[in-house]
Order: structure tokens, then C-alpha cells, then sequence
């Protein structure tokens, strides 16, 4: 594997950066809510739920702010000469880039789930290994499709501000993702979507979960036990108690017992992720072995 | 590659950038042993050339072929056996110079001691500093240091003596011929006229995408017409002014 040492190479420069302490920092900081709703929903498990709550929002942003140069920088430096020069085929660089931004990033993130894990043993005693390890794995596999969606960009953008613009708008969307497919959904189909009672659609509940870290939402919820949703664990548990209303989109909640689409099944959020791991990386790929590289 | 098979070889090459015409046609033929000088004013196209021969960049017609093998289909055979100093590169920022030598010495699997190199390239008192910090001749020693590793059996310079002051020009010369008689085949471009005069056995003159002269450099004063204590400049000039007035009655 000649490409071994750049996947070093990219470790290093993220482990060397500040950015990526600062994201572990700021997983531990948000993820870490001991609520009474949390303790409710799965008990002593609430030490697996920090994590999910730590990644959710700050893995998407911190990552690709971590991954969107990756490529795109050297292009702009000019270092992209040195690498090109070397004994590495196109396809290697892409596969250097991201398995070393990957590796060092999952370092972090690693440190961060075991302060997670550490303060809340030391807050609510013992958890579940079983569902621990599954979110751990779940995490690992949102991290991996959101560096290869970052090197992606970086790979076919023409410039760092674009690369930059287009991380901004990716956030911005995702962040809004539930709104934005309600919006769609009732231009297509003129059905209305109220999130505190939400039609007992297949498509718009499937749309909800496309994204990297909806997918994640829907795989943590299904190993945590509180649901089928891809909003947050807490939330999914207040909107299935009875007598409460929230604006979730929870399958239980609109679906009856038995009816919901098997394309709902919480499993096939791993696919979805493998998607958002397999597709960017083909794309990235291709697109790096088209053309000129300056 | 058979042993006499040119080390480059292009025939055709063009490269086309919307109406601009970076490279036209080029047919060269560099054989192993050579110190080829690739000669040419700023824009001529040389170092899109070279671009199309490290495949930085894709030709848009023709071939090209480095020790026989075209480098869209295998760089990492062409790449294992070449070192490059590109022309306006970048450096790795909060990396030192020992890490950037280290980072290609550990790519092409060769045990060459980064101090030994940067030692020969005179950075022997930078090895270890950011080479973020560095001033553009040191920047420029430190990439012919990672040009150098591995014994490469061809050296492509883009603009070598940019930035350095004399003793570095004369250091780079030094290695040239050093590299040389070592047996590497040395393809270099630069506008620096007097330098190529002392280091090449044979020069081409681009010029606007086209090699206008191809030879020794005693062939080239006389494709030109110029006397045979003529400098390399006055024939220079010489040539490309011809094909400048060419060009203009063509049109």
C-alpha cells in the first residue's frame, strides 16, 4: 500500500489540528444532558444516549469543516505538484486522503465518546454493552460517510470558497432537513404536513431519514430501544408518551401497529449510510481521474 | 522500455485551454543520458508541458510516453523513477524540511537519509525548521532535495534556478551534472538563458505552444543564423523573433 504513508500524513495533520480537539471538546460539552426525559426514555442507557446527542449536530459540521481542504487546499497551494509527482495512481490519493482524515478524526471522536462514556459511568453507574457498542459502530460509520462526503467536495470543487459556500449550504439544509422535506412533500402531493400529528406517509418518513446523520438518528433510536424516527431519542420517547405532543416524525406515532412500509425498517438506515460512504468516494474517484488535477 | 528507447517521447501533444492553445503539436524525443534544456519566453508552454508529462494535467491530442509508458496508465512506474522540482508549488505548512523528504522518501520505499540530501541541497541548517517559514530559494533547495530521492533515473526541473541566489544556482548545477554523470536523464525549463548554455548537451525553443529548435546549442546558432560565439540569448531571440515574423506574415 504505497498510499500508507499519506493516509499517515492526513492523520497527522488532524490530529495536529486545533479544530479537531475543539470538536472533541464541543461533543463532550453538548452531548453530555442528564434530563429527566433522558433518564425516562432508557434508564441508565442515557450514558449511550450523550453520544448520540454529542454527534448529531457537531460530527456533521465539525467534519466536513475538517475534510472540505483536503483536497481543494493543495490544489490552491500548489503542494498538489509533490503529490501528483509521487509514485501514487489518482485513485490512491482519493483513497489516502480519506482513510487518513477518517483514521485521525475517529481518534478524536474516539476520545470524545470515552470522557462521554467515563463521566456518565461516573454520574449513572453501568450501561448496556451490547447497545453501547452498536452506537459506537453506528458512530464510526456516520463518521466514515461524512469524511468521504468531505473529500468529495474538496476533490470537485474549483476553489476553497466554494468548497466553503457549500459546506455552509449543506449544514444549513440538513439542519432544516425536516422542514425542507415537509415543504416538498406537500408541494408534490398538496397533502399538508403537520410534524405534531404527521401523515402516515412511506416516502415523506423515508425522506426524513436520507440524510447522514438522520440515517444515524434512525440506527442510534432502533439500538437505543425508544423508536423509529430519525429526530433524537429524547424526543422520540416524549412523542410516544401518551398525552404528550411534540413535532417529531416518529413511525409509531403516524403509522398503526404492523402497517408502516418495510422500506421504514430501522435496519436499512446502515444502508443508507454505506451509501453516503460507497457513492462519494466512487464520485470522488471518478471525478479525480478525469481531467487535470491543476 | 528498450534501452534505446527515448527516456520522453511525445508526439503530437497538444493541449487546448478554450481558444488558447497551451502546447501545439509538440513532437520531442529526449534520450537517456541527456541534459535537456526546455527553453521558451514566460507562457511559451513549457510548463504545461511538463504538466502533460507528470500527468498533472490531460493532453487534449497526441501521446506521450516516459520510459515508454504512457503516465495516464501508469504513474506509479514512472513516477517510482522520476523526481520532480515543479514550478510554483507549495510547501506543507508547520512541516519541516526532514518531514517533507521523509514524506517522499517513505512513499517511493527508499531508505535515503532525508539530512544526507537536505545536507547536498546546502539546508543542512534548516533541516528541522517549519518550511512554512522558509524564503523561496531555501523552498526551492528543499523541493530538489525531494526531487533527488531515490536515485531517480530522470530528473524534470521546472524552472530550477527561480529565487536562488548565486551560490544556489551554481549548487543546482553542480547536482545536475552530479546527477547526470550518475546516468540520470535531466529535462529541465527555464528562461535563465545563460544557465541552460552551461548545463545542457541539448535545447529545445518553445514558443507560443510550438518547438521552433530542437539541438545542440551550436545547432541552434546555426538554424538561427547567428555567429558561433554568439550567446544563447542573441539566438534565442534570434529564433523566436523569427517565428514571431512568420506567425505575422502567415497571417
Amino acid at each position: 500500500m504505497q498510499w500508507s504513508p499519506l493516509a499517515r500524513r492526513e492523520c497527522r495533520t488532524v490530529l495536529t489540528s486545533k479544530g479537531a480537539w475543539i470538536l472533541t471538546a464541543l461533543i463532550v460539552l453538548w452531548g453530555f444532558r442528564p434530563t429527566y426525559t433522558g433518564w425516562n426514555a432508557i434508564g441508565q442507557n442515557i450514558t449511550i444516549g450523550y453520544i448520540q446527542t454529542g454527534v448529531n449536530v457537531l460530527l456533521p459540521i465539525g467534519v466536513l469543516l475538517l475534510t472540505y481542504q483536503s483536497l481543494i487546499g493543495e490544489r490552491t497551494t500548489g503542494s498538489i505538484k509533490f503529490l501528483i509527482a509521487l509514485p501514487l495512481k489518482r485513485t490512491h490519493i482519493i483513497l489516502g486522503k480519506t482513510i487518513g482524515r477518517f483514521a485521525g478524526l475517529a481518534a478524536t471522536v474516539g476520545v470524545a465518546v470515552l470522557l462521554l462514556t467515563g463521566i456518565g459511568v461516573f454520574e449513572h453507574g453501568a450501561f448496556a454493552i451490547r447497545p453501547f457498542v452498536g452506537v459506537v459502530l453506528a458512530t464510526v460509520l456516520l463518521l466514515a460517510a461524512l469524511v468521504s462526503l468531505g473529500v468529495l467536495l474538496s476533490t470537485a470543487v474549483k476553489s476553497t470558497v466554494s468548497a466553503a459556500g457549500i459546506v455552509v449550504g449543506y449544514i444549513l439544509v440538513t439542519l432544516f432537513w425536516n422542514t425542507v422535506v415537509s415543504k416538498v412533500y406537500t408541494v408534490v402531493t398538496e397533502v399538508p404536513v403537520n410534524p405534531y400529528d404527521a401523515p402516515a406517509s412511506g416516502p415523506l418518513f423515508f425522506a426524513l431519514r436520507l440524510t447522514p446523520d438522520g440515517a444515524y438518528n434512525v440506527l442510534t433510536n432502533w439500538i437505543l430501544g425508544v423508536g423509529n424516527s430519525a429526530d433524537q431519542f429524547r424526543a422520540v420517547y416524549t412523542k410516544l408518551k401518551p398525552g404528550h405532543g411534540v413535532n417529531a416524525f416518529v413511525v409509531e406515532a403516524a403509522f398503526e401497529s404492523g402497517t408502516a412500509p418495510w422500506y421504514l425498517h430501522p435496519a436499512l438506515s446502515i444502508g443508507i449510510l454505506a451509501g453516503w460512504i460507497v457513492v462519494p468516494l466512487v464520485l470522488s474517484r471518478r471525478i479525480f481521474n478525469t481531467g487535470d488535477v491543476l | 522500455m528498450s534501452s534505446d528507447a527515448p527516456v520522453i517521447e511525445t508526439n503530437g501533444l497538444t493541449k487546448q485551454y478554450g481558444d488558447v492553445r497551451a502546447v501545439d503539436s509538440l513532437d520531442l524525443a529526449i534520450e537517456a543520458g541527456d541534459v535537456y534544456g526546455f527553453l521558451g519566453p514566460n507562457g511559451a508552454g513549457k510548463s504545461t508541458t511538463i504538466g502533460l508529462l507528470l500527468d498533472y494535467l490531460r493532453p487534449t491530442a497526441g501521446t506521450v510516453r516516459v520510459f515508454g509508458t504512457d503516465p495516464q496508465r501508469d504513474p506509479v512506474e514512472i513516477h517510482n523513477r522520476t523526481g520532480v522540482l515543479p514550478d510554483r508549488f507549495g510547501l506543507y505548512e508547520g512541516r519541516s524540511a526532514r518531514q517533507h523528504v521523509s514524506f517522499v522518501t517513505e512513499t517511493k520505499r527508499v531508505d535515503d537519509d532525508p539530512e544526507a540530501l537536505l545536507d547536498r541541497v546546502g539546508l543542512a541548517d534548516a533541516i528541522d525548521d517549519d518550511a512554512g517559514e522558509f524564503s523561496k530559494g531555501m523552498e526551492q533547495r528543499l523541493a530538489l532535495a525531494m526531487a533527488l530521492v531515490g536515485d531517480p533515473d530522470l530528473l524534470v526541473l521546472d524552472e530550477p534556478f527561480t529565487g536562488l541566489d548565486p551560490h544556489g544556482v551554481r549548487r543546482v548545477r553542480e547536482i545536475v551534472h552530479e546527477e547526470n554523470e550518475r546516468g540520470a536523464t535531466v529535462f529541465f525549463s527555464s528562461h535563465v538563458l545563460g544557465q541552460v548554455e552551461l548545463v545542457c548537451d541539448r535545447v529545445g525553443v518553445l514558443h507560443q505552444g510550438r518547438l521552433v529548435a530542437d539541438g545542440t546549442v551550436d545547432e541552434l546558432r546555426a538554424a538561427a543564423g547567428t555567429d558561433d560565439d554568439a550567446v544563447i540569448e542573441d539566438v534565442f531571440v534570434e529564433l523566436t523573433d523569427a517565428r514571431i515574423d512568420a506567425g505575422g506574415e502567415s497571417q
